[in-house]
């Protein structure tokens, strides 16, 4: 089945056009970090910097030790990406694979607690975080997020498409649970598993809310809770902020255009020739 | 339930469910402890103060249902989750056909895929408070449409100072920065559809229209709930996107009901009223996910 | 299958590695901290704005060098954050030793607090050296809970190039302060001949609001706290010349409705005024692209700024209130306090310190001053009833956008505000 010309031009000008418009606020926020403050409150605001200038990288870097953020950040987002994977992969699994008294309860119960807002129950978390003794320790941005409701939802929803057939072959073979997950599952979920690398990198990268009620030591800040502190009562330092953001962005790019490559076919076929 | 999807289901899966009851539990145990102890139990906990009077400093004082009393009678607590409802009707289907719409371009044979599917998860990865500033500098009072009008010898809009123009610059904020998420969501989905069940549709004489409707929509049906879902619970607390794009405003125009609920919470130092507020929220919200969930049957084929 | 494997064999291995390195990395930073000399540590929650947290540093290590035995570690957090950060800390049982506060927050913490007196030289012996205006805020039940750091002040930043353009001239002294309707006239006029694009910004807030407030001679409660005044003649008149002056064009609604931030758009050299406070001198002290200034705000039936300020406060159940407190008498002192509001570019509380030597806007600091000194008692008293001003600022703030947009009339919605107050007073009793 081979897309006639016309439809190839077809699909390209539509591209083209939606990653223009999607584009564009990005590439304007790109350029702002590099304005002087009397051009970043310019009007008629212009795209191109008049006059290129570091400033605000340098200030941002200045006001702050950003390399240990950075590291911190960094063994956040790895490690528990790491563990997220892992654990809601086996969730996943189990939920969509099995029929268990209370499977179904229990997934909508965790999906469900997505809505109850975090700031909320803000001083709970802070007093069972202490009690375990988590309190100004990376783990505690490591291990209790990574138990996402999201991941285990979207492993399950990708697994209720992988036919039986597939498992009940290795069942037959004599494998036992364990190795049917680590075995077959595990490799047949290489999409969705990289769509949830991708997802969870940048949600322990960009997260604040755990941060915020964890950590208090500045050595162990992140860098999204070492970027807040641009904002004050009166005074937003709009160009420390944007020039960090640009730079926080990076490792996020990087993850995601390694990760997007295992976005591809997982099953060459339904099994069912 | 069960019983009419084991019905639904070939023979071995039957069997399975005698042998191996422990397997599932342990499968699901790690990610359960990890999510009890650190999201259930400040959860209940939270759940207690919307039976107190509460600052989150100073000792609470028991006042029974008295919150979920004054909830019931609060009318601007059903106005916000009116508008946030508004919101969502609007905003969710929004997202589901641009980003399903967008997946379904970048799983063709493209050159330079992985260039365009970076460009648009890129806005998923900013912050909102930037996404907001970047809106205002395209619809706000010195943004950019303003500046073209000014070139133009127009006078400028206060666009944002607007209801209708205000609530449509959130939505396409929203959809801007969201859309790349649910859309490597769908990749990944549209991936999962064995490419053999295309091969034959197309030696039918099916046209590509139509293996979208016979084909590609029902085999997505599990990443169809999950997205719906998704988006319904994050479009009801959509509110720090709001925030720091128009503060909530014009006039409470763009302000919904966890903003509502924070406002109550924080600025007005009355958390049990916030707790409770929460619960009803949770409530309502569990109502709707499990109703949605059932009729689809899991999502299940 | 083999290669999957092995895949997977490194990728746990790695997560159990990089756990242990990160439970590791957490437990040896906290050895290395007690292993020290025995240092007493004093977590000081900090918010900036500009460059104070950089200022307080330097403090800091000047006293850890006089005081060899004591850590300071500044945890810093934006402002916003701040009252959620010191809740969790405080009823999670970890209150930390001192925090920088803002007049809105410090009612709600000072049940909280160390109670200074003793250790400042009594409540009179230590408010007698500050501004009488800013008492209220941190002398509560006649216990000192705070120390202040600095004083602010609501005042008008003029863009000098459009007034030049224009030909208008704004008050040298004291003596020709203009009336509200005189300084409406004078905006348009700039409008219609300069440049400008908008006549005043207001910042968005009703605290800033207020200053209309009692310049007409109203108040939003009676001095003794028992009810509210805010839906008397003063008040709707305060409200309506506010709506007058949105409805005239002079006010852009894009702030108040729009939620576009005034210091924006007063940046772009096309705004007129900027009604603001003190602490926009350090943010526009850069602007290169045009001549700006501070002049004196109009007078009602008086004249009146609203005072605010930023404290410092140690906390009870910390296990360090006593060395909190000794650190608070250091900051407190004339020299350190006056080191700190130079450097930051700030006013000082201190009565003896009020004539820095700024290193920019000598002049502006003296007018901001000015404003204070002529400022009615009615200001300070309302703001720092902080039982019940959070119950009403949001619901006050919404009114008053509610009444630009025509929503409700002035009278209407200031009659509801007063029940709140109302409310709010019958709750606290």
């Amino acid at each position: 089945m081979t897309p006639t010309k016309a439809q190839k031009t077809f699909v390209y000008v539509l591209l083209i056009l939606f990653a223009a418009l999607w584009l564009f606020p990005v590439v304007w926020i790109f350029l702002s970090s590099f304005k002087n403050n009397t051009e970043l409150y310019q009007f008629p605001p212009s795209l191109l910097p008049q006059q290129i200038t570091f400033e605000h990288f340098i200030n941002a870097f200045e006001k702050g030790n950003f390399g240990r953020y950075f590291v911190n950040s960094a063994i956040v987002a790895v490690t528990s990406t790491l563990l997220l994977l892992l654990i809601n992969s086996m969730a996943g699994f189990a939920l969509a694979k099995y029929r268990f008294w209370g499977g179904t309860f229990l997934l909508l119960a965790f999906i469900s607690t997505l809505m109850i807002p975090l700031e909320v129950i803000m001083i709970p978390i802070f007093k069972v975080l202490s009690a375990l003794g988590l309190y100004n320790s990376l783990l505690a941005l490591i291990i209790p997020p990574a138990a996402t409701p999201t991941g285990v939802f979207l492993l399950r929803q990708y697994l209720l498409t992988v036919p039986d057939e597939l498992l009940e072959a290795s069942r037959i073979d004599g494998a036992n649970e364990w190795t049917i997950y680590w075995k077959v599952v595990l490799p047949l979920c290489r999409p969705i598993l990289a769509a949830l690398a991708i997802f969870s990198f940048m949600w322990r990268w960009d997260d604040f809310l755990w941060p915020l009620i964890a950590i208090s030591d500045p050595n162990k800040y992140t860098v999204q809770l070492a970027l807040s502190n641009f904002i004050g009562e009166f005074n937003v330092d709009w160009g420390s902020l944007l020039a960090m953001s640009v730079i926080t962005m990076i490792p996020v790019l990087i993850v995601f255009l390694v990760f997007q490559k295992h976005l591809v076919s997982g099953m060459v076929t339904s099994g069912m020739k | 339930m069960s019983t009419e999807s084991i019905a639904a289901h070939p023979q071995p899966v039957n069997k399975r469910k005698r042998k191996l009851q422990l397997a599932p539990y342990l499968f699901v145990l790690p990610n359960l402890l990890i999510f009890t102890v650190f999201i259930v139990i400040p959860t209940i906990l939270g759940a207690v103060y919307s039976f107190h009077e509460y600052d989150g400093l100073n000792p609470m004082t028991f006042i029974g249902i008295e919150n979920y009393a004054e909830i019931f009678t609060d009318v601007k607590f059903w106005q916000t989750l009116g508008k946030t409802a508004t919101y969502a009707i609007i905003v969710v289907p929004l997202i589901y056909i641009c980003a399903l719409g967008i997946a379904i371009l970048l799983v063709q044979q493209i050159v330079l895929k992985g260039f365009f599917r970076a460009i648009f998860y890129w806005p998923t990865m900013i912050s909102f408070i930037i996404v907001g500033l970047t809106w205002r500098w395209i619809f706000g009072e010195l943004g950019i449409i303003n500046g073209v009008l000014e070139a133009v010898g127009k006078d400028s809009v206060s666009f944002l100072s607007d209801p209708f123009f205000a609530k449509l610059t959130v939505i396409i904020a929203a959809v801007w920065s969201r859309l790349g998420f649910f859309m490597v969501i769908f990749v990944a989905g549209l991936l999962a559809i064995p490419k053999d069940y295309y091969e034959a549709a197309h030696l039918d004489g099916a046209s590509k229209l139509r293996a979208f409707f016979h084909i590609t929509l029902p085999l997505l049906k599990p990443t169809t709930l999950l997205v719906v879902m998704l988006t319904t619970i994050e479009a009801f607390k959509a509110y720090p996107l709001m925030f720091a794009l128009t503060g909530g405003g014009p006039n409470k125009a763009t302000t919904y009901i966890v903003q509502y609920i924070y406002e109550t919470g924080f600025a007005k130092q009355e958390l049990g009223l916030a707790s409770a507020m929460s619960i009803v929220l949770f409530v309502i919200i569990t109502i709707f996910t499990v109703l949605q969930f059932k009729l689809t049957k899991g999502g299940e084929n | 299958m083999k290669k999957n494997s092995k895949a997977m064999f490194v990728l746990l291995s790695t997560l159990i590695l990089s756990l242990l390195l990160a439970a590791c990395g957490s437990n040896e930073s906290v050895n290395s901290g007690d292993s020290g000399k025995k240092k007493t540590k004093l977590d000081f929650v900090w918010f900036s704005d500009g460059v104070e947290g950089e200022v307080m540093k330097e403090i800091i290590a000047d006293y850890e060098a006089e005081n060899s035995h004591v850590d300071i570690e500044l945890i810093e957090v934006a402002y916003s954050d701040l009252p959620t950060k010191l809740k969790t800390m405080i009823s999670g049982g970890k209150p930390p030793a001192l925090a920088r506060i803002s007049t809105s927050e410090i009612g709600a913490f000072s049940s909280q607090a160390v109670d200074l007196a003793e250790k400042l030289g009594g409540v009179d012996g230590f408010t007698s050296q500050f501004l009488d205006s800013i008492k209220p805020y941190y002398v509560v039940d006649n216990k000192v809970v705070a120390s202040p750091m600095d004083v602010t002040a609501n005042g008008i930043m003029y863009n000098k190039t459009l007034f030049d353009q224009a030909g208008v001239e704004v008050p040298q002294s004291s003596d020709d302060i203009w009336t509200w309707d005189e300084f409406n006239e004078a905006l348009k006029t700039v409008l219609n001949k300069s440049d400008a694009q908008y006549g005043l910004v207001w910042d968005f807030t009703p605290h800033r609001w207020s200053t209309l407030l009692y310049q007409l001679g109203g108040s939003m409660m009676n001095s003794d706290g028992t009810a509210a005044t805010i839906n008397n003649e003063a008040g709707v008149k305060a409200v309506d010349y506010f709506k007058k002056m949105h409805d005239e064009g002079v006010i852009p609604t894009s702030v108040w409705l729009g939620g576009e931030n005034p210091n924006n758009l007063f940046r772009t050299g096309k705004t007129a005024a900027h009604l603001s406070g003190n602490w926009m001198i350090s943010n526009y002290k850069d602007i290169t692209d045009f001549e700006w200034g501070v002049t004196y705000m109009p007078i009602g039936t008086n004249r009146s700024s609203v005072p605010g300020g930023k404290f410092v406060m140690a906390f009870q159940k910390s296990g360090v209130e006593e060395e909190a407190a000794n650190f608070i008498s250091y900051l407190s002192s004339k020299e350190v306090n006056s080191k700190f509001n130079e450097k930051s570019l700030f006013m000082s509380p201190r009565k003896d310190s009020a004539d820095l030597n700024y290193e920019f806007g000598k002049e502006m600091f003296a007018l901001f001053a000015d404003e204070l000194n002529n400022t009615v008692p009615a200001a300070a008293e309302d703001w720092s009833k902080q039982d019940i001003v959070p119950k009403f600022s949001t619901d006050l703030k919404e009114g008053l956008s509610d009444v630009i947009a025509d929503g409700k009339t002035s009278q209407q919605m200031l009659d509801e505000i007063a029940e709140l107050i109302n409310e709010a007073i019958e709750d606290t009793k």
